[in-house]
């Protein structure tokens, strides 16, 4: 079997999934008390008027007969009708992904940019200036949750400094990696410290390694040694960390969106379960799904492809 | 609405505060409250023409039909305007589209006059049709208030200035429900050519009109050049969705808004320390109570009803959950509206009292009871913890149980809630609606879910809506209250008011009873801060 022989496997299992993410969030979020007519009415709630609402909404079928509609129109690519906003939910999640994916994107490469020189060169030089500054400060900046440095950042940086601006998401590409600075970098922070001890550790035991000695034998040059083999190994090892984390990450937005009021898919996703507008929340879910497993799949995929024994040892 | 949505607060509030104080003691500064405005212009050369305003909750739609979210309701009254609109202190109407107006003398028709210079904000003219189409459209339109129109038979357009409304039996409060935001009037034409498009850009007869819409994010207002009321000082009004109330406070404090709503209880202090900066305090429709569910034997009995209220001292809780800035409640109705019984005291705290009335009453040992509330709402914590403490003292043993909104809502809904927390605000300057909630049990709110009945306050709430006397209605009104007060079906805790973070430089802002402000962005000025 080739390094990329698990990858229909997983499709088949993505697929398996989802269907049962489908089956899950419709009906958990059907056992949740109050609906949708609650959360329209309040404290005017009559029955008569929910009784009109529910028959507007379709939630005066039987529940099986709304799960069948909602997946027949899911294989359409149609994600039914948001209650709250008065349009297609498809529409509704396409107007909140952009603000989500951007963020998370900007968040991975500042991460990478941050940690891979200090998880290389603390790995290089064990107690030395890099590793040991680094390590108290991330061991610091993890402790401290998102919404928590988020704000230290908006008092520093926006309200004291005046040099980024305190929320939203600015416009055009430009705009975007100005206004998503803050909250980016609050993220990135979070997601570095993981990386920077996981590469620094690799380094250390990729060092160790007798191929190491053996190239340098050869009379590599170390520079070449280092980048050729001791780097390469190394991020190998954490590529799977970054992928896992990635997925993570997808879900940690929702408390960044929230200090930075980002209109994106998490403050979506937390209005439309408190607003039971069931249609997005199923939508969001689904997307949160396929992304998390297309994420796994995706860094399986970069280390078959950086590494030619994956996948060997399964054989056949 | 009655229904806010729910704010979300983050763990992190508490530690945010921290950093709040931190930074806020270095700002220092005298400490000044005020409820008032100060005056409309400086008359400074230096005035900006944009308000900035952050809200805590997205809109949900600019469809007056359909808006549940109070934020939303009162930013749609600057795009539309209705025949008529409640004044500023919220007991009174005034004229709006309809520049006069007569009722038959058997109170079953009523004529309307619209104004002649009438005219969208893409410069049609308002006509008696688009009227006409705009109230029978959110008649109908389905879980929306059409119920308040019951009584109306016809709705028809005389000419093009001239709208007349019969009535099947005369209904007191129709011209407090055509006030309503649901009945604001839009082109007739437009709506049904764009369907649900046109609300993603609108076009209304109000003060202002929509020039960029992002429910979530930033809604832009632009000076409507075309409205025939008075022309607003500022040119431009932008709508910030800013959810996080740490995030709102930091906002105002860098002056990048001109007015938060809402600011944290805990941070009030804070702001206030600023010397450009208040907190200021509007009178509401809101009234905090507590519904006590009848299908719990102890809670059938008047006097153990009556009990409780001697039992909780109101201004502790106006203390713990408000900081002080909140009336103690007597009368179920809010206490900013016409009709409301000032005779009516809050019941005094007096433990001995309720002591001997929960003996009276079978149980002189107290009882086991829970009280379900919201989960987040730091007021309502507050308040469950005095009410707690305060009802063990006579014996009755509390458990709080806390839920989310729409969990807690509907745990108090379907009747077997025992305590719940629960507030209400008006819709409407009229009695009527606050009255069949609360106090009828066949207006469909089972009287506030407490599932008590009184047949007297059932007819007096009939009789009082198809009342034009107004004197009369008073005297029927009086007596509903005086009922629910004696019989206290729940206990009504406190009246609390409107809260907004202003800075000083935005000179006469100005909030009504019921939520709305866009009387004051006619007439308010900003000078550059």
């Amino acid at each position: 079997m080739s390094r990329f022989g698990t990858v229909p496997r997983r499709l088949v299992h993505l697929i398996i999934i989802l269907f049962g993410i489908t089956l899950v969030t419709f009906f958990l979020l059907r056992l949740i008390p109050g609906d949708p007519a609650l959360a329209i009415l309040g404290s005017s709630y009559t029955h008569e008027r929910a009784v009109a609402i529910d028959s507007t909404l379709g939630l005066n079928q039987p529940i099986w007969s709304q799960y069948g509609l909602f997946m027949s129109r899911l294989f359409h690519g149609n994600l039914g009708f948001s209650f709250f906003y008065n349009e297609s939910a498809t529409t509704v999640i396409a107007q909140h992904i952009w603000p989500t994916v951007f963020l998370i994107v900007y968040s991975a490469v500042l991460a990478a940019l941050i940690s891979l020189p200090i998880g290389f060169r603390s790995g290089l030089r064990r107690g030395g200036y890099v590793d040991q500054s680094s390590r108290v400060f991330f061991t610091v900046s993890f402790a401290m949750p998102a919404f928590w440095l988020g704000i230290i950042f908006i008092l520093i940086f926006s309200v004291n400094l005046h040099v980024f601006p305190l929320s939203g998401f600015g416009r055009g590409f430009f705009g975007h990696l100005y206004y998503l600075f803050l909250p980016a970098l609050t993220i990135a922070l979070g997601f570095s410290t993981v990386l920077v001890r996981s590469l620094r550790s690799a380094t250390i035991t990729t060092l160790q390694a007798e191929f190491i000695d053996t190239a340098r034998m050869k009379g590599i040059r170390w520079s070449q040694v280092l980048w050729k083999h001791v780097f390469r190994n190394a991020v190998l090892a954490v590529v799977a960390v970054y992928g896992v984390n990635l997925a993570y990450l997808i879900s940690g937005t929702v408390l960044v969106e929230n200090v930075f009021s980002l209109p994106g898919l998490g403050t979506l996703l937390v209005n439309s379960v408190a607003n039971r507008d069931y249609p997005v929340v199923q939508g969001v879910t689904l997307l949160f799904a396929v992304l998390i497993v297309s994420i796994n799949l995706l860094t399986d995929i970069v280390q078959a492809a950086l590494d030619p024994r994956v996948g060997q040892e399964i054989g056949a | 609405m009655m229904f806010r949505a729910p704010r979300y607060r983050t763990l992190g509030a508490g530690a945010a505060v921290l950093a709040l104080a931190a930074f806020a003691a270095g700002c220092g500064g005298s400490s000044t409250s005020s409820s008032g405005s100060g005056s409309g212009g400086s008359g400074s050369a230096s005035t900006s023409s944009t308000l900035v305003i952050a809200n805590a909750v997205k809109v949900d739609t600019l469809d007056p039909e359909a808006n549940s979210v109070n934020e939303s309701i009162w930013m749609d009254q600057n795009l539309y305007s209705r025949l008529l609109q409640p004044n500023a202190t919220g007991t009174g109407l005034l004229p709006d589209l309809a520049s006069s107006w007569t009722i038959s003398k058997d109170g079953l028709t009523y004529t309307f006059h619209l104004r002649p210079d009438a005219k969208f904000s893409n410069g049609t003219p308002v006509t008696a049709a688009d009227v006409v189409y705009s109230i029978d459209r959110s008649r109908k339109f389905s879980g929306g208030w059409g119920f308040l129109l019951t009584p109306v038979k016809t709705i028809t357009a005389s000419g093009t200035h001239t709208v007349v409304i019969t009535l099947s039996q005369p209904h007191a409060p129709l011209l407090a429900d055509l006030a309503m935001y649901a009945y604001s009037v839009v082109p007739e034409k437009l709506v049904k050519s764009e369907g649900s498009k046109f609300f993603q850009h609108p076009v209304g007869s109000g003060p202002f009109m929509v020039t960029s819409y992002n429910a979530d994010s930033e809604i832009d207002l632009a000076r409507n050049p075309h409205f025939y009321g008075t022309k607003p000082k500022i040119s431009k009004v932008k709508i910030m969705i800013v959810p996080n109330d740490n995030t709102r406070v930091l906002m105002l404090q860098s002056k990048k808004a001109d007015i938060i709503e809402n600011p944290p209880g805990n941070l009030v202090s804070q702001i206030n320390k600023s010397p450009d900066l208040s907190v200021q305090l509007f009178p509401s429709t809101r009234v905090d109570f507590v519904q006590l569910d009848e299908h719990y034997k102890p809670f059938k009995s008047a006097k153990v009803r009556q009990a409780l209220n001697y039992a909780i001292n109101r201004k502790t809780i106006v203390q713990l959950a408000y900081q002080g800035h909140a009336v103690p409640g007597s009368s179920f109705m809010p206490y900013k509206m016409e009709f409301w019984n000032s005779s009516l005291q809050p019941y005094p705290y007096n433990p001995a009292k309720a002591k001997q009335l929960l003996a009276q009453a079978g149980y002189p040992h107290g009882f086991n009871t829970f009280l379900i509330t919201v989960s987040g709402d730091v007021a309502g914590q507050a308040e469950a913890i005095v009410l707690k403490s305060e009802l063990a003292a006579v014996g009755i043993n509390v458990s709080i149980q806390s839920y989310e909104l729409l969990t807690a809502y509907n745990k108090e809904d379907n009747g077997h809630s025992q305590m719940g927390e629960r507030y209400w605000t008006n819709d409407i300057i009229d009695p009527d609606e606050v009255a069949t909630f609360g106090a009828d049990c066949k207006g469909g709110a089972n009287a506030f879910n407490s599932y008590w009945c009184s047949t007297t306050a059932n007819n007096l709430v009939d009789q009082a809506r198809a009342e034009l006397d107004s004197s009369k209605r008073a005297q029927m009104y009086n007596q509903v209250q005086q009922i629910v007060y004696q019989e206290s079906p729940f206990i009504v805790i406190d009246y609390s008011p409107y809260r907004y973070g202003v800075g000083k430089w935005v000179h006469g802002f100005h909030v009504t009873p019921l939520g709305n402000y866009d009387l004051s962005l006619e007439t308010l000025t900003v000078s550059t801060p």
